[in-house]
């Protein structure tokens, strides 16, 4: 059940220029929370900004969560001050849990720059509850931007890079160096990124033919399925149910139930 | 002190133990917010707009943050009436709650049509017709207006066709976006509206100066949250003063002492609006606040505050 916890901050850390891990004490959240889910972040006491901020777990541990985010605007700058001892309102488990398939033999994640934040939380999972490592394909614009590889390695994931600039791993777009792991049969695709890099990995999944798990962005205000705010069009051709709601329906999505031609 | 305060009003004929509800479209069907406090504790719960048809909404982006508020275009996507009698009323009366529901038609008769079956099928308490909703397209009234609030001949029409088709307390929600909210809301007291809800969201935009394209796909939408409260603040005020029946206000109310504002301005009702997706306990707050200001004013009855600003 969500509700709101004002949590201690154990640890604020720069991980990259930009780039911020934010450990919260909540035994509350951290026995609630599930890989895949969110909490919504009040950033500081009074009217601005006035809505939360949406951020995934990254990792769920035995008394205490942690988040990883990129400072995008002025919410986030703002957030990056918050240092060690301090407390923050944090709204949350929100959102459904990452599905945890049973039946598929080889897992492939593809995160693109900050969208690795929820991954090692569901690859934690994945090997807890299923008994599988899954393989990694982390890609970003540059160097500094490729996240939590060495979390990946300790977890005893395979890792892939991927550069635009050719800065680290290969020079190609995520889709591509998925396309050359030769994913057959009994693979499933977990992504997340920018809209047009999850538009990509949708599409060379549904060329391989296999399934394909997308974790999508949208502007929030609720958090819970309140507002009606956040959604975006999905293949349901019913028209009660054409659009989905990336914070309560979501935010992970089967990508053939997403209409990505609005992307 | 810790004497008990009478915070029950009658809102048109609306009983109600605390004058706090929340804004229609900002708390859904009630339940959802049922983790977060006992949403029985709330004078009335309103409802989304109920259409006859469940409705898919406008396009997305449909949201957008502003200082001190939001602006959105959401276009009354809901579950429809079916769904609601059968699958979010139960839940609401089971928990005993007073139910406002809100609807909202293309004409005078399917008002009067969901009006009627809200009552006939006990799932609603009182009607807020929501005449005033920004972000659906309405044809231009022969008037010129885009909103049947804007046009007193309109409202007069809509109010008389859902007032022939029900019995229950009528509230009928106004627009801020008029010269003179007085003459909306005369004509509507005339044709039998029991009370008036102001305000609904002003009507406004935003545009992405790189991309140069609206930031909205509706390009535009409605703003609320404490932005928009001097203003409805002052539409409260300027219907109480003209007005014989109630008013139940809303428009960035955050806490008690927001809530007062309206009090006191003549509101005899409010309701708490898109705060609660900031902070899902804020209406619990406004009445336990509401609550504590009588004590502290040594006031025996809230409903002594209506109207009760000092000039
Ligand atoms: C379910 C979910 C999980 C997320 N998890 C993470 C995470 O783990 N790490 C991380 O760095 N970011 C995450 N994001 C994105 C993050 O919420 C935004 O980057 C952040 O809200 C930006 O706030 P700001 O005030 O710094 O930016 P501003 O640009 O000032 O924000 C203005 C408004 O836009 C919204 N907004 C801006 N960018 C985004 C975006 N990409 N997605 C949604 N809303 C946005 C803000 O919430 C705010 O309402 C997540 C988003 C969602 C929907
Ligand atoms: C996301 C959102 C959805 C809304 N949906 C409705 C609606 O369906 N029907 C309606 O009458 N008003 C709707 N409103 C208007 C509110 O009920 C209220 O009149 C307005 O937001 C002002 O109050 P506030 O500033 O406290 O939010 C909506 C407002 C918001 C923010
Ligand atoms: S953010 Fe309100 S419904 Fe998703």
């Amino acid at each position: 059940m969500p509700g709101i916890v004002t949590c201690e901050v154990k640890m604020h850390q720069e991980v990259s220029p930009g780039h911020y891990r934010l450990v919260v004490h909540s035994p509350q959240l951290a026995g609630e929370a599930q890989a895949g889910q969110f909490c919504m972040l009040e950033v500081q006491a009074g009217l601005f900004p006035f809505l939360r901020r949406p951020m995934c777990f990254e990792r769920i541990f035995k008394d205490s969560v942690s988040i990883l985010y990129k400072i995008e605007g002025e919410g986030t700058r703002l957030l990056s001050r918050l240092t060690q001892g301090q407390t923050i309102s944090i709204q949350g488990p929100l959102g459904k849990p990452w599905p945890l398939d049973e039946s598929i033999e080889r897992h492939i994640f593809v995160a693109g720059g900050i969208g690795v934040a929820p991954f090692p939380a569901l690859a934690e999972a994945m090997i807890a509850k299923l008994g599988k490592t899954p393989e990694v394909i982390l890609a970003a614009r540059t160097e500094s931007m490729l996240l939590c590889e060495e979390e990946f390695h300790q977890m005893g994931c395979k890792v892939h890079l991927a550069t635009d600039d050719g800065s680290a791993g290969e020079k190609a777009f995520a889709s591509e160096v998925l396309t050359r792991l030769n994913p057959g049969t009994g693979t499933m695709v977990h992504c997340c990124g920018p809209m047009v890099m999850m538009k990509a990995t949708h599409v060379a999944c549904e060329a391989l033919g296999i399934p394909c798990m997308t974790s999508l962005e949208a502007e929030m205000a609720c958090g819970d399925g309140v507002c009606l705010g956040c959604v975006v069009e999905s293949t349901i051709e019913i028209e009660a149910e054409r659009m989905v709601r990336v914070c309560y329906d979501g935010p992970v999505f089967e990508s053939t139930l997403i209409n990505w031609a609005a992307y | 002190m810790g004497t008990s305060v009478d915070l029950s009003i009658n809102l048109g004929g609306l009983k109600m133990k605390n004058p706090v509800t929340v804004g229609s479209g900002t708390f859904a069907y009630g339940q959802e917010y049922n983790s977060y406090f006992d949403v029985s504790r709330l004078g009335a719960v309103t409802t989304k707009s109920l259409s006859l048809q469940p409705r898919a909404g406008n396009n997305p982006p449909r949201l957008v943050e502003t200082p001190a508020g939001m602006l959105n275009a959401i276009g009354l996507q809901n579950v429809g009436i079916d769904v609601y009698l059968k699958e979010k009323a139960p839940w609401l009366r089971e928990h005993g709650c007073t139910i406002i529901g809100n609807i909202y038609g293309a004409s005078p008769e399917e008002y009067a049509e969901l009006a009627q079956r809200l009552e006939a099928e006990g799932a609603a308490d009182a009607i807020e017709a929501n005449l005033s909703c920004p972000n659906v397209h309405n044809a231009k009234t022969a008037r010129g207006c885009t909103l049947v609030a804007q046009d007193p001949e309109l409202v007069k029409a809509y109010t008389e066709a859902i007032r022939a088709a029900t019995k229950l307390p009528l509230f009928i929600k106004l627009s801020p976006n008029v010269i003179d909210i007085a003459e909306p809301a005369l004509a509507a007291e005339a044709a039998g509206a029991d009370a008036i809800s102001a305000i609904n969201t002003i009507t406004s935009m935003g545009i992405n100066p790189e991309t140069r394209k609206p930031i909205l796909s509706n390009i535009v939408g409605g703003l609320s949250g404490p932005a928009i409260r001097p203003v409805a603040v002052k539409l409260v005020w300027d219907l109480s003063k003209v007005l014989k029946i109630p008013v139940l206000g809303m428009g960035g109310i955050t806490n008690a002492s927001d809530a007062m504002q309206f009090i006191l301005a003549g509101a005899t009702g409010v309701a708490i609006g898109s705060y609660t997706f900031r902070h899902p306990t804020a209406a619990m707050e406004v009445i336990d606040g509401l609550e504590d200001y009588c004590q502290r004013h040594d006031v025996a009855k809230i409903t002594d505050l209506v109207g009760a600003m000092e000039v």
